[in-house]
């Protein structure tokens, strides 16, 4: 699965940019190579649980608050087809 | 090596291990291990780790300014560390003469590689430094090694010279090692995925046989 995150701003490395994703609580800014942005989603593999209509997912990253793990909404998340 | 990137829970006592150079080139060939630019020659590998380079791209701490009071505070809320650091560092590219690191400064640096490690695998790694520039006093990182299954980008190294005498740095160096280990089972965000996986290989083989 991918989750949709929003550029917003330049990384510290030329190829690093930092994006945000919208969790239920909140707000998650982390940084992440732009070339691993496709389609303003990042690849997060499968969510790990789901309460309530949140699914609990893990970034590829440390977020700057640190942490790893996040509950969102469903919408935040894109399917991938398996191969 | 067989059971690399599979499902499931160990077998046989053969979890937790470092991989070998064989195993990192056969976990490279069967992409559960990228890494871009490929190496190209042997001459990376060391028989437990691959060695990666310097990226030209520098992040130098600012000095301190007698008088300023700087105080950082992590946990606070909406605390951003990356605009944290971009206000006290100033970018910097190595150039030819390449970048002389003083003694007991700290700077931000990357490798030149590209480094991914697929979700679904039974691999994590590590980034550690090398012997050579140890003994100088150059350290790589701080405290924070670990490269998760489904890393994906340069690595970034947080770079101090503990030595006594300045140490230059020139872009394409060897800079670090990569430790690969396997893990004991899928983490949880890959087991499904490879499930999956698995289960339309197996349709796709189903059908090829019909």
């Amino acid at each position: 699965m991918r989750i949709k995150v929003r550029k917003i701003g330049k990384g510290l490395h030329p190829n690093e940019v930092v994006v945000e994703v919208q969790t239920s609580d909140g707000i998650e800014r982390l940084v992440v190579d732009r070339r691993a942005i496709e389609a303003s989603s990042l690849s997060i593999g499968d969510p790990l649980r789901e309460e309530s209509g949140k699914l609990l997912v893990e970034l590829p990253r440390e977020t700057m608050s640190g942490a790893w793990r996040v509950w969102v909404k469903r919408g935040t998340l894109k399917t991938v087809n398996a191969a | 090596m067989a059971r690399l990137g599979q499902t499931g829970h160990a077998q046989n006592g053969q979890c937790c291990v470092i991989l070998t150079d064989r195993e990192i080139q056969i976990a490279i060939r069967r992409g559960l291990i990228k890494i871009h630019p490929q190496p190209t020659s042997d001459i990376v590998f060391s028989s437990t780790a691959i060695d990666l380079t310097l990226d030209s791209n520098l992040r130098i701490f600012d000095p301190e300014v007698v008088g300023v009071e700087k105080i950082i505070d992590p946990s606070k809320k909406g605390f951003n560390s990356d605009l944290t650091v971009s206000e006290i560092t100033h970018a910097e590219n190595i150039r030819a003469t390449g970048y002389l690191l003083k003694p007991k400064i700290l700077i931000l640096a990357w490798t030149a590689e590209y480094v991914t490690l697929d979700i679904g695998t039974r691999i994590a790694a590590r980034v550690e430094g090398k012997s050579s520039l140890a003994r100088l006093g150059l350290g790589v990182h701080v405290t924070a090694p670990t490269i998760h299954a489904g890393f994906e980008g340069q690595i970034q190294l947080e770079m101090i010279n503990h030595g006594s005498v300045p140490i230059r740095l020139r872009t394409g160096m060897r800079i670090c090692q990569l430790i690969f280990e396997t893990t004991l089972g899928t983490p949880e965000r890959g087991y499904q995925g490879q499930f999956l996986d698995q289960t339309a290989k197996r349709k796709k083989q189903k059908s090829k046989a019909a």
